[in-house]
C-alpha cells in the first residue's frame, strides 16, 4: 500500500558561497512518523531542517506538504504553509519582550486572527500539556532552559502545525533539563504528531525514531531503521560515526 | 565705598529683569517644548521606517537612506533651516510658518541621527527573533512590527534620551528664523533692556530644567517598560 507521505523534499541543495552545505538531499516523512537526522557538527542537519520550511533560502529543490507542492515565490502560499510545519530551535528563540502566555498567543492573533480571548484559552492548554501551567506569566528571562524549550514547543503546537521540526532542541540545555524536553517530544509522537529533528543524543534516538537520516558534508549518506543505523549499517562513514558515539556514551 | 552700592543696585536690577521677563520666556518655552516634541515625533516615525529600510530594505532602498543620512548629518543646522525656509518653500511657493519649518528641519535631522539608533537596536537583537516570527508564518512587516521593534524600541530609550537633549539645545537656532522660542525672546527682552547676563542666564537655566524633566521622564519610561529579568 502506498500512503501519500505528509511532507517530501527533493533535491535540496544550498551553497553558501564556494561551500555546498547541501547535496541534492530527498526526504519523504509519512504521517506519524518520527525522523531523526545524526551527523557531524556542520554536516547540514540544520540547513536541511531550515530549508523545508524556507527560512533559508534553498539554491535547489522541491517541498511538497500532504501532495501538494509548495510555490514559495508565493508569499501566501508561504505563510500558510509555514503555519504548518511547528520549527523548534536549538536555543529556543523566544520573543524576549513577551510572556510564555503571549509568546503562544502572538501567532494565534497575529496570523491566525484568533480573537484574544480564543487565543489565551488555546494558549492555556497548550502551555499545560507541556507542564508550564504555573509558568505563563513568566518572561523567557525568568525562565531555565527547559522551561524555555517547553514554551517554544507549545507555540509551535498551538498553531496546530502537520509537521513538527525540531532542530537540536536539547544541544543548548543543561543535562538535568534534557529529559523533561525529551519526555515533551516522546509524548508527541505517542500521539501521532509527524516529526524531523536533528539531535546528537544517539541513545534517545535509537529508542524513539522510525527511521535515521545519516548526514554529513552536506550529503544524505544512509536512511534506515536504528537498528540497521547503529548496529549494521552499510556505509562506512554511518559506521565509524556511529561506532565513535558509542565508545563516547556507551551502548546507544 | 561706592562701587559696593553700586554692585547690590546692580543684583537688584538683574532680579527685577529676570521677574519682568519670566513670564514672556515661560510663554518661549511653551514654543520651544512644542518645536521638539514635533521635530522628536517626526524623527521617530520617519527614523523608524529609515532605519527598517536600512536593514531590511534592498540595494536600492538602503542607498536612498545612506544618502538620506549623509545629507542631513552633514549640513550645518543653520544652513538646513535657511535652505528649507527662504530657499525651497519659497522656491516651491508654499507657504509655512518659521515655526513649522524650524519643527520639520529638526525633525528631518533628527530622523537622521535616530535612524542610526534604531538600526543599531534592530541589529543587535539575535537574528532567531526573526526567523522565529517567520516560523509561525508571520509576514516580513509583521514580524518587524510585532516582534523585532517592540524589543529595538525598548533597546533605543538612552540613545534616544541623548538625541531628546541634543534636540532641545539645537531648537535655540530657531531663532534665526525669527520663531519666538526661549532663545528669541531673551534676546528681544536682553536688546532692549541691556540686561544680558540675567537673561541670558535664566534661558540657559530653564534649558537645564527642560533637559532635566526630559531625560528623567525617559528614565522612568525606560524603567517602566523593561522586561523582567531581561539582563542588560
Amino acid at each position: 500500500m502506498t500512503q501519500t507521505p505528509v511532507l517530501r523534499i527533493e533535491g535540496m541543495t544550498k551553497r553558501y558561497g564556494q561551500k555546498e552545505v547541501l547535496r541534492d538531499a530527498s526526504l519523504s516523512v509519512n504521517e506519524g512518523q518520527l525522523k531523526i537526522l545524526i551527523g557531524p557538527s556542520g554536516g547540514g542537519k540544520s540547513t536541511l531542517l531550515q530549508c523545508i520550511n524556507f527560512l533559508v533560502t534553498p539554491d535547489a529543490g522541491r517541498v511538497w506538504l500532504k501532495g501538494e507542492e509548495i510555490v514559495r515565490t508565493q508569499k501566501k502560499v508561504l505563510y500558510e504553509y509555514r503555519q504548518k510545519l511547528g520549527m523548534i530551535f536549538q536555543d529556543f528563540n523566544l520573543f524576549d519582550h513577551l510572556t510564555a502566555l503571549h509568546n503562544v498567543t502572538i501567532g494565534l492573533v497575529r496570523v491566525k486572527g484568533m480573537s484574544k480571548q480564543d487565543a489565551r484559552d488555546k494558549a492555556v492548554y497548550e502551555l499545560e500539556r507541556v507542564g508550564l501551567k504555573d509558568h505563563i506569566s513568566k518572561y523567557p528571562a525568568q525562565l531555565s532552559g527547559g522551561q524555555k524549550q517547553r514554551v517554544s514547543i507549545a507555540r509551535a503546537l498551538a498553531m496546530d502545525p502537520e509537521v513538527m521540526l525540531l532542530d537540536e532542541p536539547t544541544s543548548a540545555l543543561d543535562p538535568e533539563l534534557i529529559s523533561e524536553v525529551l519526555t515533551v517530544i516522546e509524548n508527541l509522537r505517542a500521539n501521532g504528531m509527524t516529526m524531523v529533528m536533528s539531535t546528537h543524543h544517539m541513545g534517545f534516538a535509537r529508542e524513539v525514531a522510525d527511521e535515521i537520516v545519516f548526514l554529513e558534508d552536506g550529503h544524505i549518506l544512509e536512511v534506515g531503521t536504528p537498528d540497521k543505523i547503529f548496529l549494521n549499517a552499510e556505509c562506512d562513514r554511518t559506521r565509524a560515526f556511529c561506532s565513535k558515539i558509542l565508545e563516547l556514551y556507551g551502548s546507544a | 565705598m561706592p562701587g559696593v552700592g553700586d554692585h547690590v543696585v546692580d543684583m537688584t536690577e538683574s532680579f527685577i529683569a529676570i521677574r519682568d521677563a519670566l513670564p514672556y520666556l515661560l510663554h518661549g518655552s511653551m514654543v520651544t517644548i512644542g518645536l521638539v516634541c514635533g521635530a522628536m515625533l517626526l524623527g521617530l516615525a520617519l527614523g523608524i521606517v529609515l532605519a527598517v529600510g536600512h536593514v531590511y530594505g534592498g540595494q536600492v532602498i538602503r542607498s536612498v537612506v545612506g544618502v538620506y543620512v549623509w545629507f542631513f548629518r552633514g549640513v550645518p543646522l543653520l544652513v538646513l533651516l535657511f535652505l528649507f525656509y527662504f530657499g525651497l518653500f519659497s522656491f516651491l511657493n508654499i507657504n509655512l510658518s518659521a515655526f513649522t519649518v524650524a519643527a520639520l528641519v529638526l525633525g528631518l535631522i533628527s530622523a537622521a541621527y535616530q535612524s542610526q539608533i534604531f538600526r543599531g537596536a534592530i541589529l543587535s537583537l539575535p537574528e532567531g527573533q526573526f526567523k522565529a516570527a517567520r516560523a509561525l508564518g508571520m509576514s516580513d512587516r509583521k514580524s518587524i512590527c510585532y516582534i523585532i521593534l517592540p524589543q529595538a524600541l525598548r533597546l533605543s530609550i538612552p540613545a534616544w534620551s541623548n538625541e531628546y537633549s541634543i534636540v532641545l539645545k539645537d531648537s535655540a537656532v530657531a531663532y534665526a528664523l525669527g520663531v519666538m522660542e526661549m532663545m528669541a525672546r531673551a534676546h528681544f527682552v536682553a536688546s532692549r533692556t541691556y540686561e544680558h547676563f540675567p537673561l541670558y542666564f535664566t534661558a540657559g537655566v530653564m534649558f537645564l530644567i527642560l533637559t532635566y524633566l526630559g531625560t528623567r521622564g525617559l528614565g522612568f519610561l525606560e524603567k517602566k517598560v523593561r522586561i523582567p529579568g531581561y539582563a542588560r
